[in-house]
């Protein structure tokens, strides 16, 4: 047994370099974390960055290649110990991906505490480090020296990590499309730019330049020997047109992950990169690309306004003065509305236009109706007929002439159409057709208007006026009866006669 | 001095007596008074109707037809007889001109009076109670007027104007004390008087509840649980809803007179009909809570009169009230539950767990010695077979 438990309390430990917290836990500067291979290291900095801040941990973070005596290699992760909050997470995401978590200062690192010894371990003895060994990790039944081999930069990892391709991250939400980077190929520039115009998206431009001529010098930017190309910030970018750029070669979209980052829309990075931001400069713009290309591009970046750049079509020559227009009379092609058998699907019936002859019919109906239909009616008596309004389908009333909405508040019979087909717009315009108003056409006489306000939830016009008689309450409650007090009138002086002698054994005595 | 007519006496003491009101106490009355009474009954129309009508109102509360009344002769002598009795409480009567052989003159001819046969007609008894329901409750407002100088105590009577003139400048003061049926009727001297006119209106016992009225004798009262609905009335009347101590006052007080009847030895059929009875009202108060608690749930009731223990200041007969379910389950089962209970599974388990209560808190010896008591008057206990298979000819005496 190479450990002991540490106790509650427990002041004085034999590992050098190691003092409780304040919560009584071992730990000391720094915590030592050995994976078998890199990928364990980038697997934990890739947990560790989607829950907290791998920025916090950035300053006294090595990832340092080792060697063990046997001479097997592994890679060892230290990181400062801020706190044993901070070291129970990493501690945890390290058991989960295979790695071994030790605390200590310098050369000797203790075993970090787990569920059996929950204030941690400590050494049961510490011996002196063999030549050439950088540092000796206690476990719970050995001791492992390591020598190092080498380090590897944080920052260099990052760049090397290939992007991952998120399945069915290509369709952003509304939120996440509201700002986007396009990498645009300069030949397509003035397209996308007049697309995007015509289109209202809103946003800026710039030509930029990748700083590393390692996108140029291997030629996988595909831009030929120049490798600028056009970098555009868009707003709220309407979902077809962000499928269209993800389909075409040329156009690249970026979202956005921190101020100076920048990722290719359906990938992500295995790292969260708005935790380490403090290894990306704030002068530098980071555009990570599929296939292990990262640009960077000098920042802060200054873009142009977007509708600034459209193209302008200019014809110094043979400027035409304006034409004088006159006013003239009616347009003599004006044609008037007709209904006319619709060529379309049928629509939903909304209404009803019950003549008055067959009011007798309608009352009776009302008899039969159920209490959602008498509730969800609407209708209005005019002297065209009794019209009868749904708020849904209305087929439960087979009755008069079934009308369909061919626009908001215009009616039509079900089966017809107005010609000319004209927008709703301009029909509403004609026919004075406006909000709040309800228009009917007929098919044997004028369309006709009512305002909407006067109709009438049919629950309340189908009742007639009752007469009701005021009925006489009567109080059949008995009045509370008070307690009977005994009022003692003057007795007066009274004669004994009348009175016969007691009788003893009545008296009882 | 005026000699007394019937319809004055009528309509100044009885009529305030039934529906509550000043109830005039005037001097004695004679047997030849109590003749001549009865002979004017029938010209005092006015008044008898009056009485009559209160009466009705009277029963209204208690049954759904209340019979036609019309006072008669014994009724009559009943109202002369208490009227007698509280012409010994009067303050008159206890000066100096009024000896004690005077007096007991008065309550000679006052027992006389009362002592009208004792009936078991429905009728009857329903009429005697609408007389007399508020006997328990009859009181006396006593004024003690003090002034600077002195001070004077008027029972039942109006201080003079003179004694309370200039209420400021003499610094009258009057307060007014209320005196009850124990003041007013329960002395040696009038208590047979009262012991004998309780005995005639057997139902006006069994829906009162004061404590110093003479203590009940069920054989004289068990006749009216065989009507259902007096029975039922009566149950109603005992259960009113209150606070715990108050609630139980009244059925704690019939089964002190049941214990006391066990002491006897009436016939098994009396018994059996009022421990049913008993076992009704103490199903009432369980079900009473069926609604606030859970079926299963402790009893706030129980836990309330009975929590804390034997020396609790339990009223006498409520330990008795609330063994006897448990009791009858050993001696007569099929008079511990009432019917129909099980029909309903809630009220069934509400009714299981209220007397597993009442066990708990009264301890298992208390339910022993019960069984043994009531073992005497109800025979052996029989096999503890389940209701259910209970033959069907088994009677089920007390409401239904």
């Amino acid at each position: 047994m190479a450990l002991e438990h540490v106790a509650h309390g427990q002041a004085r430990f034999m590992t050098p370099g190691v003092a409780p917290d304040p919560r009584g836990v071992v730990l000391g500067r720094y915590l030592v974390i050995v994976f078998p291979t890199l990928e364990g290291v980038v697997s934990w900095l890739r947990l560790y960055s989607h829950e907290a801040s791998l920025d916090e941990l950035v300053a006294g973070l090595e990832i340092t290649r080792v060697r063990t005596p046997l001479m097997s290699r592994e890679m060892i992760l230290r990181i400062p110990a801020v706190s044993s909050y901070a070291a129970d997470r990493a501690a945890r995401l390290a058991r989960l991906v295979g790695g071994s978590i030790y605390t200590g200062t310098a050369k000797h690192f203790v075993k970090y505490r787990d569920d059996r010894s929950p204030y941690g371990y400590d050494a049961v003895e510490i011996g002196a480090l063999p030549g050439g060994a950088e540092l000796m990790v206690h476990g719970d039944d050995f001791t492992q020296t390591y020598a190092r081999e080498g380090d590897i930069s944080l920052s260099r990892l990052l760049f090397r990590l290939s992007l991952r391709r998120v399945p069915g991250a290509q369709r952003l939400a509304a939120e996440d499309r509201a700002d986007l980077v396009l990498a645009v190929a300069r030949g397509l520039g003035d397209g996308v730019i007049r697309y995007l115009w015509r289109n209202r998206c809103d946003g800026e431009v710039g030509l930029v330049a990748p700083r590393n001529n390692k996108a140029a010098s291997d030629g996988s930017a595909g831009f030929g020997v120049d490798p600028s190309y056009l970098l555009m910030r868009v707003r709220s970018l309407p979902e077809r047109i962000l499928e269209l750029f993800l389909g075409t070669p040329g156009i690249d979209v970026f979202r956005p992950v921190s101020e100076n980052v920048a990722v290719a829309v359906g990938w992500a990075h295995p790292v969260e990169l708005a935790s380490v931001a403090s290894l990306l400069p704030a002068d530098t713009y980071h555009v990570f690309w599929p296939g292990d290309r990262v640009d960077l591009l000098a920042g802060p970046l200054e873009l142009s306004r977007l509708a600034d750049l459209t193209r302008i079509d200019l014809e110094l020559e043979g400027v035409r003065e304006p034409r004088t227009g006159e006013v003239s009379g009616p347009d003599p092609v004006a044609v008037a509305l007709r209904l006319a058998p619709a060529s379309g699907l049928a629509r939903r019936v909304s209404a009803t236009l019950v003549p008055l002859a067959q009011t007798a019919q309608f009352k009776r109906l009302v008899y039969l109706l159920p209490p959602a239909a008498l509730r969800g009616l609407r209708v209005a008596v005019t002297d065209r007929g009794i019209v009868v309004v749904a708020s849904h389908d209305l087929d439960v009333i087979p009755l008069g002439m079934l009308l369909t909405e061919l626009a908001p508040g215009i009616m039509v019979p079900i089966g017809m159409e107005v010609v000319p087909r004209v927008s709703p717009e301009v029909l509403a315009g004609a026919l004075g057709h406006g909000l709040g108003v309800l228009t009917v056409f007929t098919p044997d006489a004028a369309p006709f208007q009512l305002p909407e306000s006067k109709l009438a939830p049919l629950e309340r016009r189908s009742v007639a006026r009752l007469e009701s008689h005021t009925v006489e309450i009567r109080n059949v409650a008995l009045d509370p009866s008070g307690d009977p007090t005994v009022v003692n009138d003057p007795l007066g002086r009274f004669a004994l006669w009348g009175f016969p002698e007691p009788e003893q054994k009545l008296l009882g005595e | 001095m005026a000699r007394p007519d019937v319809a004055t006496f009528l309509e100044r003491f009885v009529l305030p007596f039934v529906v509550g009101g000043e109830a005039h106490v005037n001097r004695p009355l004679t047997s030849a008074d109590l003749g001549r009474f009865e002979l004017d009954l029938a010209n005092a129309t006015v008044a008898l109707v009056a009485v009559d009508e209160a009466r009705t109102d009277v029963l209204a509360e208690l049954v759904a037809r209340p019979p036609a009344l019309v006072l008669d002769a014994d009724e009559l002598a009943l109202a002369v007889g208490l009227h007698n009795a509280l012409v010994l409480a009067h303050p008159d009567a206890d000066g100096s001109l009024v000896t004690d052989a005077m007096r007991r003159k008065i309550a000679s001819t006052a027992l006389r009076m009362v002592s009208q046969p004792i009936s078991r007609d429905r009728t009857r008894v329903l009429a005697r109670h609408a007389l007399l329901h508020n006997l328990l409750d009859l009181g006396r407002a006593d004024v003690t007027v003090s002034w600077w100088t002195g001070r004077a105590r008027f029972l039942g009577q109006k201080p003079s104007a003179r004694l309370t003139a200039w209420k400021g400048v003499r610094r009258v003061r009057e307060e007014v004390t209320r005196a009850g049926f124990d003041e007013l009727l329960a002395s040696p001297e009038v208590a047979p008087v009262m012991a004998a006119l309780l005995r005639r209106t057997p139902l006006t016992q069994l829906l009162g509840v004061s404590p110093s009225a003479p203590p009940l004798h069920w054989e004289d009262a068990v006749f009216l649980l065989r009507d259902a609905e007096v029975a039922r009335a009566v149950a109603y009347a005992a259960v009113r809803p209150d606070e715990p101590r108050a609630q139980v006052a009244a059925p704690a007080r019939l089964a002190a007179a049941f214990e006391q009847m066990l002491e006897r030895t009436p016939p098994a059929a009396d018994v059996r009909a009022v421990a049913a009875f008993l076992a009704h009202v103490a199903a009432l108060l369980a079900m009473a809570e069926a609604h606030l608690t859970s079926p299963s749930a402790k009893s706030p009731l129980l836990s309330a009169v009975l929590g804390g223990g034997p020396g609790a200041g339990r009223p006498r007969g409520l330990a008795t009230f609330f063994a006897l379910p448990v009791a009858l389950e050993r001696v007569a089962p099929v008079l511990s539950d009432p019917p129909g209970l099980a029909h309903e599974a809630p009220w069934q388990r509400r009714w299981l767990a209220f007397k597993a209560q009442a066990v708990d808190l009264l301890g298992q010896p208390l339910v022993d010695s019960l069984v043994a008591r009531l073992a005497r008057h109800l025979g052996p206990a029989p096999d503890r077979t389940p209701l259910a298979e209970a033959p069907a000819s088994t009677p089920t005496p007390g409401p239904t």
